[in-house]
């Protein structure tokens, strides 16, 4: 009985070691002539081109329902190839003449031509991910207890579903990805495994010394890998592991799109369907560059960010801008030649990536909703230049956005809208702030790019906007005086059409001369008159201050006292200071403004 | 100094008040040598006692406000064209709004053209009751200026300032505030209503009254009421008008100020707007009516 006890506890062990697996902590890292050997092992095509057998650019799109719906686009015919009613748990894998899905328990291959379901396997354990490529499909799935997970990544026959290879792991796997052959699988977080898609022996393994590894993204001729901060080229100076010895790149993305990616998080179960994580992207193509860091396609990229699309140059600052009108853009890709959007309601957009320009724009037609595409279009340029760039109106739209979760990108806007010149914008800034539903922050902001702009041309704008005055009758009330009175003040030392600045003096004085302005605003309104008045001011504002020199309200008001004394003493002449000196001796003047006073002409 | 406050419009006067009045200038010119369609009429009783004008000026620009109120009081009274020009000078080199509130409207004693262009300036002071002042003043001066200004008041978002704005255009008859009146009564505002109805005569009245559908019924009928009560207003079938316009009106309102004026007019000798008026109480409130 001992003995079989024994027996039984070695044969016991020795299943618990099993076969060496090849997913372990100590292996050859980064090993160059490795990572070489196994990217040459990839059928890469000549030329950008769709994953898919008949090299035509398509989107297989998921539409909600009970059950969802699988639609096949063929974006260069823009029809419906076909479309399917399936439980999809997952987002859709591209193969060669097949895609790739989970529906309920099971992964289906289904014919890419047909929809019709070609082959399913049933996924044991915790799905984690599949990918697709020509000839095979590749499954990440884990299993065993909490105490004891084993990962297992497989390769199935892309025609008959058949198990080619499996390779277990005692280690985390992220979700698999697939290059022209070679699988890419990630390990730990911090590797990257690269295994021949054929037999599933290891190729190579890189290590991320700088960065973890949680992103890959594949395209036809190249691959990257990466996490949050930024993605390397996979290529042979990959081996470094080092951001400054590879080809790697990191965009600018602005703090309003923080949620931003470089794509899908492989560790990340729930993203192993389409999420609002898809929704949030930078998009990017490259050159191949045998040194320094990644050389991106026309030096621009994009940030796909919910409802709007964002071109950046290379400095981070805004090239152009795309607002989809009324509904979330839930997947984007970058195919190298357009940037590739589909809504929630199955608007199809491609733009210009140098410009933004509309290239096409479709609707799948089909009503219901969209949860999520992938989109198989590499190399695809859609016909035409395209329609003229709005980015202005895209600007402005987003700004004024009624969409509360969109704040900080609508700060954005109005940042990116104030740089561009022109008495336009201007007017589209002061809308913002006319607008009684828009956040007090975005307004602060709006200030705050006003004031920047220091824009000439802006002047008549600011003027007009100053020509509402409160009216009982008329039901008006004016918007912005104080802000619209600082951004005139920040034009001082600018050059300055006179005829404006004339327009704008008696706009100004409108408001000075208005009981129902504000203290603060008027105090902006005095700053103002003074800063562009170049003398035309002063006489005005030299009756104000007599008027009010011995106001219980306003004379004693400390801002107002040094608005008015700056004005008259610092842009007067002797006439200004001589009144100045005048009211200070006026035994009604207000005490602070007369201190305020002799403080000012101390130095005279 | 000078300079500058001869650029103020023309309404500040250059000289401190302490100093010797300035030479007049054209904005300064006395009354009488403006053209006679200029100028408004002197308030009643102001022959004015003689003042000592230097003490009475170092008064208004000193310190003291109750002396400088006594001080624009006895400046307006005076019929002395320098008097009223020193009061001028106060108000161009700025007064504590208790001081202005009384010498714009010390202004009045003997008002001349340059006067508007102080009253103008402070018809927009940020204190109300300054503002308020200043338009009972305005509407005193027939110069299309001061009635421009005072027609503006009708539109302060104060309610008090365009009470006392609405009061003023009563006053003086200005019919250019007629149609702000009408918009501040399709608002509701009282003010507005007693503004109307004081100016009204037989047209206006008849305007009034075709605002039925435009302004709520009760101030409107309130209104027609107040029109019909006041004993200058006439003749009776320019009154058997306001009934009837008043009669159209559903609102309780209308009925109360119909039997309002039932009650108040005698029965004899018989008015054809009494008799009508009793007629439609009656049918309203099913007989009873004196």
């Amino acid at each position: 009985m001992n003995r079989l006890l024994a027996i039984a506890l070695v044969v016991s062990l020795a299943g618990a070691c099993g076969p060496k697996s090849m997913f372990r902590l100590t292996s050859d890292d980064n090993d160059r002539a490795a990572i070489s050997t196994a990217l040459a092992k990839r059928k890469l095509p000549e030329q950008a081109t769709p994953i898919n057998a008949a090299r035509a650019p398509r989107m297989f799109v998921v539409q909600n329902g009970a059950p969802k719906t699988i639609v096949a686009y063929d974006l260069n015919a823009a029809s419906v190839m076909w479309k399917m009613d399936a439980d999809v748990q997952s987002r859709v894998w591209v193969g060669g003449d097949f895609i790739l899905t989970l529906e309920g328990k099971q992964l289906v291959a289904r014919d890419q031509k047909s929809g019709s379901p070609r082959w399913k396997v049933g996924i044991q354990g915790e799905f984690v991910g599949a990918a697709a490529d020509r000839d095979r499909a590749y499954v990440t799935w884990r299993e065993g207890t909490n105490a004891k997970p084993t990962w297992i990544i497989a390769g199935f026959d892309a025609s008959s579903g058949k198990e080619a290879w499996r390779a277990p792991s005692e280690g985390e796997l992220g979700a698999p990805s697939v290059h022209a052959g070679v699988v890419l699988s990630p390990f730990l977080r911090q590797w990257l495994y690269l295994v021949d898609g054929a037999t599933g022996q290891q190729l190579a393994r890189l290590r991320g010394i700088d960065e973890q590894i949680s992103v890959v993204r594949v395209t036809s001729r190249a691959s990257y890998f990466g996490s949050k901060q930024g993605v390397f080229a996979l290529d042979a100076r990959a081996a470094s592991g080092k951001k400054t010895e590879a080809t790697y790149g990191q965009v600018k993305i602005p703090p309003q799109l923080d949620r931003t990616s470089y794509g899908v998080d492989l560790y990340d179960n729930v993203q192993t369907g389409y999420t609002a994580a898809d929704r949030a992207r930078v998009l990017w193509a490259s050159e191949p560059t045998e040194s320094g860091p990644m050389k991106f396609t026309g030096d621009t990229y994009a940030v796909h960010y919910f409802r709007y699309v964002f071109g950046f140059d290379l400095a981070g600052e805004l090239a152009w801008a795309y607002s989809n009108p009324r509904v979330e853009l839930v997947a984007s890709e970058h195919t190298g030649g357009a940037i590739v959007v589909i809504s929630t309601q199955g608007d199809i957009v491609a733009l210009d990536p140098k410009t933004g320009a509309v290239r096409q724009k479709k609707n799948l037609g089909l009503g219901a909703q969209v949860l999520g595409a992938t989109i198989d279009a590499d190399g695809w340029v859609p016909p035409g230049d395209g329609e003229k760039v709005e980015t202005v109106a895209a600007l402005v739209s987003i700004a004024r956005d009624r969409d509360a979760r969109f704040d900080r990108v609508k700060e954005l806007a109005v940042s990116s809208l104030a740089k561009l010149p022109g008495g336009q914008v201007t007017k589209e800034l002061l809308a913002v702030l006319s607008d009684k539903r828009a956040p007090q922050k975005l307004k602060d902001t709006v200030v705050e790019m006003l004031t920047k702009r220091k824009d000439p041309a802006s002047l008549p704008v600011l003027a007009t906007q100053l020509q509402v005055r409160a009216d009982f009758i008329a039901k008006t009330e004016p918007e912005s005086v104080g802000p619209v009175a600082k951004a005139i003040a920040s034009l001082s030392g600018t050059k300055l059409d006179p005829k404006d600045v004339t327009l704008a003096l008696a706009a100004l004085q409108g408001h000075l001369d208005d009981p129902a302005t504000q203290t603060p605003e008027l105090v902006m309104v005095i700053r103002a008159m003074a800063a562009i008045g170049a003398g035309a001011e002063r006489t005005v504002l030299g009756s104000h201050l007599l008027l009010y020199h011995a106001d219980d309200d306003l004379g004693a008001d400390n801002a107002w006292q040094t608005a008015i004394v700056t004005a008259l003493d610092v842009h007067g002449g002797p006439g200004e200071k001589e009144l100045l000196r005048q009211v200070a001796a006026d035994p009604r003047t207000k005490p602070g403004l007369a201190t305020t006073i002799k403080d000012a002409l101390v130095n005279d | 100094m000078v300079g500058l406050a001869c650029a103020l419009g023309g309404a500040v006067h250059a000289q401190p008040a302490e100093k010797a009045p300035p030479p007049a200038s054209a904005a300064k010119q006395p009354a009488a040598k403006q053209p006679a369609a200029k100028q408004p009429k002197p308030k009643k009783g102001a022959k004015g006692a003689k003042v000592e004008l230097a003490p009475t000026i170092a008064a208004i620009n000193g310190a003291s406000v109750d002396a400088a109120v006594k001080a624009a009081e006895a400046l307006g009274a005076s019929p002395e064209p320098a008097a009223h020009d020193a009061l001028l000078d106060a108000l161009a080199m700025g007064l504590p709004p208790t001081v202005a509130i009384v010498a714009v409207g010390a202004l009045l004693q003997h008002p001349a053209p340059p006067d508007v262009t102080a009253l103008k300036r402070y018809a927009g002071h940020r204190n109300p009751m300054v503002r308020s002042a200043a338009y009972g003043s305005l509407a005193m001066y027939p110069d299309p200026v001061a009635r421009k200004a005072l027609v503006a008041g009708l539109r302060d978002m104060t309610a008090a300032v365009r009470a006392a704005a609405a009061a003023a255009a009563a006053k003086g008859r200005v019919r250019e505030a007629v149609e702000p009146l009408f918009e501040l009564l399709a608002r509701n505002e009282e003010p507005a209503a007693k503004a109307l109805a004081a100016m009204a005569d037989a047209d206006l009245a008849r305007k009034i009254g075709e605002q039925f559908g435009k302004v709520p019924e009760p101030i409107l009928a309130t209104t027609l009421g107040m029109v019909l009560k006041r004993t200058d207003f006439g003749p009776d079938p320019a009154r058997v008008e306001l009934v009837r316009a008043i009669g159209k009106m559903q609102d309780p309102k209308a009925t109360a100020v119909l039997t309002e004026y039932v009650e108040a007019t005698p029965k004899n000798p018989p008015r054809a707007s009494r008799q009508e008026a009793q007629k439609m109480v009656e049918a309203r409130v099913g007989g009873g009516g004196k």
